[in-house]
């Protein structure tokens, strides 16, 4: 996944793409850092005593999945959160965990019943 | 990804596997409230199938097919997940029956979220209402 100057991802992404970005701890803290405000890559780095080209690798994959948009200037690489595709992503565990939460409530009122 | 969901429900592991093991009874509870279970199959043997239909409020039907893993009765259950009529790598399900005195802990696990077939069914809008881009990120 390249990622040149001034370039955003594409708006829909492929969840499966989404949720292979999200199935890391350190990608998700990045994300959560970034839905405060967008930051450069040198300020995510530093709280997680991480290389540059280690966080410029989880960032790539992040903006593989439409996750986080990189603009440079100059030499300066900023990084802000695309939040849609994440709210697809949400959206979809949600509905995951509502339904089987749902199903084992129906269950447990179906055999306490009879 | 995986998700985990969990319940105490004060049956036995046996009551409780063949409730979700037996067509006629599965009918009866299938789903969480706003669902209606409209058919159940269920060849229950490794590699056997099985399907389950689903109406949802808004009057959309969807079944769920899947193939049996492991079948140990009464304490665990794994079997492949699929929404018809996806073809791609399916996702799977692991259900256990733990006994807790008097209790059931019974717990879903339910794996390799995000396959194909949730990209089709995304694009058709079968889910309704968005989740905070906040919770999810801070449930990491």
């Amino acid at each position: 996944m390249s990622s040149t100057v001034g370039r955003h991802a594409a708006r829909e992404q492929p969840l499966d793409a989404i949720f292979q970005a999200l199935g890391d701890r350190t990608r998700r803290a990045l994300l959560a850092r970034l839905a405060q405000r967008p930051a450069m890559i040198t300020e995510l780095a530093a709280p997680f005593a991480m290389s540059l080209p280690a966080v410029s690798r989880h960032i790539r994959v992040l903006e593989g999945a439409g996750l986080v948009a990189r603009t440079v200037d100059g030499r300066v690489h900023r990084c802000a959160l695309h939040a849609a595709p994440l709210r697809s992503a949400a959206a979809w565990l949600q509905q995951y965990r509502r339904f089987w939460q749902g199903s084992l409530e129906s269950l447990a009122r179906y055999v306490e019943r009879r | 990804m995986v998700l985990v969901v969990s319940r105490l429900i004060r049956a036995t592991p046996e009551r409780l596997f063949d409730a979700w093991t037996r067509p006629g009874e599965l009918m009866k509870w299938w789903g969480p409230e706003s669902v209606t279970c409209i058919g159940a199959e269920v060849d229950l043997r490794v590699g056997g199938s099985y399907r389950i239909g689903n109406r949802f409020a808004d009057g959309t039907v969807v079944w769920i097919a899947g193939e049996f893993e492991l079948i140990e009765r009464p304490r665990k259950l794994a079997y492949t997940w699929r929404i018809e009529p996806a073809a791609g790598a399916a996702e799977r399900v692991l259900v256990t029956f733990a006994a807790r005195g008097a209790d059931t802990e019974v717990s879903v696990r339910h794996e390799r979220i995000g396959d194909e077939a949730k990209r089709k069914l995304h694009e058709q809008g079968w889910l309704g209402c968005l989740a905070g881009l906040a919770q999810y990120v801070g449930n990491g």
